[in-house]
C-alpha cells in the first residue's frame, strides 16, 4: 500500500488536546476546522491524547479506512512523541516518513498567553505541516554498529562504581583520572553518614577492584583532551601525564621515597590539603591505586636542575622504574558510549571574607578536618588546633557558600548531615563542646532523619541562626578563642559563643574544569554550571548528546548513596546503548544530483569526510554511512546539486509559505 | 588566587519608587525578595546594635509578611539603626534592607514617638532651616574658600560648563577640621590640573539623613532645592568627599529625575594615580589603618581606590583591622547616629566609635585612615575618651595625600 509520487495526496490531520496542556488556550476544534478546509486533506480530528492508544489506533484505522497517504500530528515536541506517530504509520503499513509533528504545546500553547493568537499561530503552523507533508518521501532508517567499550572520565566514587558495573557486566572500560590516585573526595572522608562506617573500609576494596580488573584500562594522572565522533563511534584522544615512574615496573614498596635526597617530608601534601607534608617522590595516601609512586618535577631537584644524587633511582635498584626523561603520551582510544563522573569541588571559603578562612589559624573547612580527625591523615587523627592544643569548643558554620545569593543560590543537601556527623566525631575525639549553627536542618534520605536524632542525643549545641561574623576574641591574646557571632533566632537573641575552633561547612559547586569538559564532549550546563541531564525526571543520568551519560555530583550535590545509585543507572544506560548492538540513525544523509559538476568544493568542508571524487564520472559522491546529516555541503554546493532528505528545498519552500500564507 | 569579593551593583535609580509605603512594599520587586526571606538571623547577628533591638530586621520581616508591622513602631529598635548596610551586604536573598525596610520602619518609628532625641531634632530643624545640620548661616558656607591656600573657582562666578563639580557638604565646609580635608582636597585639584569648581554658598546638605527621614517633607525639600541649582549649571559629573552626599547622590537622587555620573573624591584621585604618584614626594613613615566608610564601602564597592591611593604615598605602611571591607564595622553616625550620642548612651548602648579605635590600636597603626568626614569627628572624639589621643591621630585621605605632596 505503498504510496507513488503520482498518488493522489489523501492527508489525515490530528490535533491533539494534552488534556488542557493546548486545548487550554487554543481552540483546537477551530484549529482541527481550519486543518479539515486545506487542499489535499482528507479528514481533520481532535482529540484529548493522541499519544495515547485510542489516539494512535484512531490514526491507525483511519488510514486503513479513509487510504490516507501523509499524516500530521498537531501535538507536542517531536523529541518526545515522533517516534510513537511513527510507529502507527508503520503498523499501518504507511512508511514513516510520511508523518510530520506539529509542535502546539512548547511553541504556541506554553509559550503565550492570548488565546486569539495562540489559536492563529496554531492555524498557520499546521497550515505550514500541511504544505510541506505532500512533499514527504518514503525513507529507510538507517542502523550502524556500536562500539563496545566504554569510557568512564573520573575516578570518584561515582566513576569507580560505574566502571565496575559495566566491567563486571563484560564490556571493557578505560577509566580516566585527573589525578595520580582512585578514590576522588570520598577518600579523604573520615566516617560516613548516617552509618558512620569508615569511608576508606567500604571505598579501598572497590578501589582495589578497578585496579585488578582484566576488562578496565586505568590510565590515572590523565586527561581526555580531544573527542570526536558520535554515539556508538567516540574516538577519544587521553593526554597521560609523565609521572617518571613506569607503571608496570614501579611496585609500590615505597623504597624510593624513603631514599630521596630530602631526609624529611617539606612540600604541602595535597591528599591532605597541605595540612601535611610529602617529599617530591611521593605515594598520594597509602592505598593509592595504582600502587605506583609519581614525582613532583616542580620540587625535584633531578627534575629542576639535573645535579641531584638519585638516591631514589639507586633504591629502585633491578627494577629500573624511575625514568626522569618521560613525557607525555597522548592515546586514542574509540568508544561506544561515554560515563562523566567529572565530580565537584568544596566552595572556597576565602569567597565570604568574614568567616576568617585563610585569615584566622583556627579557621579550617570541613575537608581540612576530615582529613585531620582521620587516623591516616597529616595528625593521625587528632584533631589539635595550629599551635597542638586540643580544642575545648568547636563551632560548626553551616551553609557556608551555600544557599547564599552572594556565592552559590543553591542548597549543597549534603552539609547538613556532614555536619552533624562532624559534630559527633569531634565530641567522640575530643570531648570538645561542639555548636551548630544551621538556618534549616536538611536531612531528607533514608535513615538521616534518624541520624538527626541519634546526634541530637548525644547533646550538641545547636542554634538556628546563620552566623554573621567571626573575630578573635578581643579580651584574648594572640592564638586566642575565635568569637561566632549570630543571632539565636529560636531566642531572639544575639549571641557571641567563644571557641578554640571553628569548621566551616562548605557547599559544593560545579568542578572548576566543568565549562572545559562542556565544551570538549559537547554536553550542556545549568546556569550554576552543573551538567544538565535531559529530563530531570525521566532521564536523569542522559545527556543532550546521544551516548553520553552522567553519574554523581558533576550533576549537582549528591551523597555518596545517590552518587553510587546514579553511577549504576549510568552504567545501564550505557549497558543497554551497547548491548543493543547499533544504533538507529535518521536517513537526514545528503545525497547528490547527477548534474553535479564536480567542482569539489564540498569535499574539503565534509567534518566526517563522508564525501568523496569519482574520477571516472567526475562527480562527487556521498558515503551514506559516513554522512551525519549536518547540511554544510548542501548549502554549500554552488550549483545547488545536492540534496538532504528530510529537508528538500521544495518541502521547506512550501512550509514557509504555509506559515506566511494568512499575512 | 580567589576572585575578590564583589557585591551585585543596585542598578540606579531602581531601588524602588519614591512613592513605596509598608502597605505597597510587598507588591514591589523588591517586596517579592522579602517574601523569599529564610529568616536566618544574619542581619541581626551582623547588626552592630543587633543585640540591643527587640525588632531586628528578621523579625521586621516577619511582621511584615504576617500584616502585623505596626506591632514594630512601639519599639524604638529602628532609631537605634546606624544605616551601615551590614545586614544587607550579608543577606543571603540580597534583600535591600537599609535601602527600603529599615528606613520606611523608621520613618513611622520616628513619627509614632511623643519626642524625638533633642539633639537629633535639633539637628534635623537646623538643616531644614539653615541647609546645614549645625545651624551655621547658609551665607557663611563658602568662607572656608578664603584659607584654601588655592584658588576654589565658585560656579555661579564662572560663568561657564565645568568638568568636575565638587560637592563640598556642611562639615567640610564649617568645622575646622572638615576644612583641613577641603583645604587638601583642593590642593590635590590643582595640583592634578582638575577642571572644577564649587557651588559655594548656593550649596545645602544633599540630605542623606534621607536614610532617617525617607520621603518625608526634608529630604524632599532638600532633594528639589538640590536638583534645581544643579539644573543651572553645566558640568560633567558630580565628585564629594563625603560618602553620605555620595549615597544620597547614588541611591536616592534617581528616584527625583537626577542622572550625573557621582564620584567619591578618593575614586576621582584613583582615577589619576598614575598622574599623582610621581608629585607624591615627601616621605610619610606612618603606620596606616583604613576604616572602610559605610555608604562608599560596603554600599558603593568602593574599597580598592583609598588602599591603592594609600599605598602611593611613600613611608606609608598599611595594616588592616580585624572586620575591613566588607565587614568594616560602622562609626555609628550613620541614619542619624551622629545626633543620637547621648540617645544611645542613656540607653546603655557601647558607642561604636570606640569599639572601632580599640580594633585600630590593636593594629599597632598610628594613623587612622578614613574617607568621610563623620568620622574625623567620631574617631577623634573616641581616642580622647579612651585616652589614646596620643598614640594615633585620624585622617582623612586626602589630607595624608596633601601632605606627602610637597610644596
Amino acid at each position: 500500500m505503498q504510496p507513488t509520487p503520482h498518488d493522489p495526496v489523501r492527508i489525515g490531520c490530528y490535533v491533539c488536546h494534552c488534556g488542557t496542556n493546548i486545548a487550554g488556550l487554543v481552540d483546537v476544534a477551530d484549529v482541527a476546522r481550519f486543518a479539515g478546509s486545506l487542499p489535499g486533506v482528507v479528514l481533520a480530528r481532535h482529540y484529548k491524547y493522541m499519544c495515547s492508544d485510542p489516539g494512535q489506533e484512531l490514526i491507525v484505522r483511519d488510514i486503513l479506512e479513509h487510504r490516507l497517504n501523509r499524516v500530521v500530528v498537531a501535538a507536542c515536541t517531536p523529541l518526545l512523541h515522533e517516534p510513537t506517530f511513527r510507529k502507527a504509520l508503520t503498523r499501518a503499513g504507511l512508511n514513516p516518513f510520511f508523518l510530520q509533528v506539529v509542535n502546539l504545546r512548547e511553541h504556541d500553547a506554553w509559550v503565550h498567553s492570548d488565546a486569539a493568537a495562540a489559536t492563529q499561530k496554531a492555524r498557520e503552523l499546521v497550515h505550514a505541516a500541511v504544505l510541506r507533508v505532500v512533499h514527504h518521501r518514503p525513507l529507510e532508517i538507517r542502523q550502524v554498529p556500536v562500539h563496545r567499550d566504554v569510557l568512564v572520565v573520573g575516578g570518584g566514587i561515582a566513576g569507580i562504581h560505574a566502571a565496575l558495573t559495566l566491567a563486571n557486566g563484560g564490556l571493557k572500560v578505560y577509566l580516566v583520572e585527573k589525578e595520580a590516585t582512585l578514590g576522588g573526595h570520598m577518600a579523604r572522608f573520615d566516617k560516613t553518614f548516617p552509618t558512620l562506617d569508615c569511608a576508606a573500609c567500604v571505598l579501598t576494596p572497590k578501589m582495589a577492584a578497578v585496579g585488578a580488573h582484566p576488562n578496565i584500562t586505568l590510565w590515572t594522572w590523565s586527561e581526555v583532551v580531544k573527542v570526536e565522533g558520535t554515539v556508538g563511534n567516540y574516538r577519544v584522544t587521553v593526554r597521560r601525564k609523565p609521572r617518571y615512574v613506569i607503571e608496570d615496573r614501579c611496585t609500590g614498596c615505597q623504597e624510593c621515597v624513603d631514599a630521596c635526597v630530602y631526609r624529611e617530608p617539606r612540600f604541602p601534601d595535597e591528599f591532605n590539603l597541605g595540612l601535611g607534608r610529602r617529599k617530591p617522590i611521593y605515594l598520594p595516601f597509602p592505598q593509592a591505586v595504582p600502587p605506583v609512586v609519581l614525582i613532583d618535577p616542580a620540587t625535584c631537584i633531578e627534575l629542576k636542575t639535573g645535579r641531584c644524587k638519585k638516591t631514589c633511582v639507586e633504591a629502585c635498584g633491578d627494577r629500573r622504574a624511575i625514568d626522569f626523561h618521560m613525557q607525555e603520551e597522548l592515546r586514542e582510544i574509540t568508544v561506544g558510549a561515554i560515563i562523566m563522573a567529572t565530580g565537584f569541588r568544596i566552595f572556597d571559603a576565602r569567597r565570604t571574607p568574614y568567616y576568617g578562612y585563610g585569615v584566622f589559624p583556627n579557621v579550617y573547612n570541613a575537608l581540612e578536618v576530615e582529613r585531620l580527625i582521620n587516623a591516616a591523615g597529616p595528625t593521625g587523627g587528632e584533631l589539635i588546633l595550629r599551635d597542638g592544643r586540643k580544642p575545648r569548643s568547636v563551632a560548626i558554620v553551616h551553609c557556608v557558600g551555600s544557599r547564599d545569593e552572594h556565592t552559590n543560590p543553591w542548597c549543597s543537601r549534603v552539609c547538613c548531615l556532614y555536619s552533624l556527623k562532624l559534630a559527633h566525631l569531634i565530641h567522640e575525639r575530643t570531648g570538645a563542646e561542639v555548636y551548630n549553627f544551621y538556618i534549616d536542618i536538611r536531612t531528607p534520605g533514608k535513615g538521616m532523619e534518624e541520624f538527626y536524632q541519634r546526634i541530637q542525643e548525644e547533646g550538641l549545641h545547636l542554634i538556628r541562626g546563620k552566623v554573621a561574623d567571626v573575630y578573635p576574641d578581643p579580651n584574648d591574646g594572640p592564638n586566642g578563642r575565635l568569637i561566632v557571632q549570630a543571632e539565636d533566632t529560636l531566642m531572639n537573641e544575639v549571641v557571641k559563643i567563644p571557641v578554640d575552633l571553628v569548621v566551616l561547612a562548605v557547599g559544593l559547586e560545579p568542578h572548576p574544569d566543568a565549562e572545559n569538559l562542556r565544551r570538549l564532549f559537547n554536553l550542556s550546563c545549568s546556569a550554576e554550571g552543573w551538567f544538565l541531564e535531559r529530563h530531570p525526571k525521566l532521564a536523569p543520568v542522559n545527556t543532550f548528546t546521544d551516548g553520553i551519560f552522567l553519574a554523581g555530583c558533576c550533576q549537582g550535590p549528591k551523597d555518596i548513596p545517590d552518587s553510587v545509585a546514579q553511577a549504576g543507572a549510568a552504567a545501564a544506560e550505557a549497558y543497554a546503548l551497547i548491548s543493543r548492538g547499533h544504533i538507529e540513525l535518521e536517513p537526514n544523509t545528503a545525497h547528490i544530483f547527477d548534474d553535479c559538476s564536480g567542482c569539489k568544493s564540498c569535499l574539503p568542508l565534509c567534518p566526517y569526510s563522508a564525501i568523496t571524487y569519482d574520477e571516472d564520472r567526475r562527480k562527487a559522491v556521498i558515503n551514506e554511512a559516513l554522512c551525519k546529516g549536518c547540511g554544510t555541503c548542501v548549502a554549500a554546493c554552488p550549483s545547488g546539486s545536492i540534496a538532504q532528505h528530510l529537508f528538500e528545498d521544495e518541502a521547506i519552500f512550501s512550509e514557509l509559505e504555509g506559515l506566511l500564507s494568512a499575512r | 588566587m580567589v576572585a575578590p569579593v564583589t557585591f551585585p551593583k543596585t542598578e540606579r535609580a531602581e531601588i524602588c519608587a519614591r512613592d513605596t509605603t509598608l502597605e505597597t512594599l510587598l507588591t514591589t520587586p523588591e517586596g517579592r525578595r522579602i517574601l523569599t526571606c529564610i529568616q536566618c538571623g544574619t542581619c541581626a547577628g551582623t547588626c552592630p546594635y543587633g543585640e540591643h533591638m527587640d525588632y531586628p530586621p528578621r523579625r521586621l520581616i516577619n511582621l511584615l509578611r504576617r500584616g502585623r508591622i505596626e506591632e514594630a513602631f512601639r519599639s524604638d529598635s529602628l532609631l537605634r539603626c546606624v544605616a551601615c548596610y551590614a545586614c544587607m551586604a550579608k543577606c543571603p536573598r540580597g534583600i535591600r534592607l537599609s535601602d527600603v525596610l529599615l528606613p520606611l520602619v523608621k520613618e513611622q518609628t520616628l513619627a509614632r514617638r511623643p519626642e524625638i532625641p533633642a539633639e537629633l531634632q535639633r539637628a534635623l530643624q537646623n538643616t531644614l532651616r539653615y541647609g546645614n545640620p549645625m545651624g551655621e548661616s547658609s551665607r557663611k558656607r563658602a568662607n572656608w574658600v578664603t584659607s584654601a591656600g588655592t584658588p576654589v573657582p565658585i560656579l555661579a562666578e564662572r560663568q561657564k560648563p565645568v568638568d568636575v563639580l565638587w560637592f563640598v557638604e556642611c562639615y567640610t565646609s564649617y568645622y575646622p577640621r572638615g576644612i583641613d580635608g577641603s583645604r587638601a582636597t583642593a590642593r590635590l585639584f590643582h595640583a592634578l590640573g582638575i577642571d572644577f569648581a564649587i557651588l559655594g554658598n548656593e550649596e545645602k546638605c544633599a540630605g542623606d539623613c534621607g536614610q532617617l527621614t525617607w520621603e518625608s517633607g526634608l529630604f524632599e525639600t532638600l532633594t528639589d532645592y538640590n536638583l534645581e541649582i544643579f539644573r543651572k549649571y553645566k558640568f560633567n559629573r558630580i565628585v564629594t568627599g563625603d560618602p553620605h552626599a555620595h549615597n544620597a547622590f547614588h541611591v536616592r537622587y534617581p528616584m527625583y529625575g537626577f542622572h550625573y555620573p557621582v564620584l567619591h573624591t578618593h575614586q576621582l584621585l584613583a582615577e589619576h594615580l598614575d598622574a599623582l604618584k610621581p608629585k607624591l614626594v615627601r616621605p610619610l613613615r606612618r603606620m596606616v589603618t583604613y576604616h572602610d566608610s559605610c555608604c562608599l564601602g560596603r554600599r558603593a564597592g568602593c574599597f580598592d581606590e583609598p588602599r591603592r591611593l594609600l599605598q602611593a604615598i611613600p613611608g606609608v605602611k598599611l595594616v588592616e583591622m580585624v572586620h575591613h571591607r566588607i565587614n568594616s564595622i560602622c562609626c555609628g553616625g550613620g541614619g542619624g547616629g551622629m545626633w543620637l550620642d547621648t540617645w544611645f548612651k542613656s540607653k546603655g548602648m557601647e558607642r561604636l566609635s570606640e569599639r572601632r579605635v580599640r580594633e585600630a590600636m590593636a593594629t599597632g597603626a598610628d594613623v587612622l585612615a578614613v574617607s568621610c568626614p563623620y568620622e574625623i569627628f567620631r574617631f577623634e572624639d573616641a581616642l580622647k575618651t579612651l585616652g589614646y589621643d596620643h598614640k594615633m591621630v585620624v585622617r582623612d585621605v586626602s589630607e595624608l595625600l596633601a601632605e606627602a605632596l610637597g610644596d
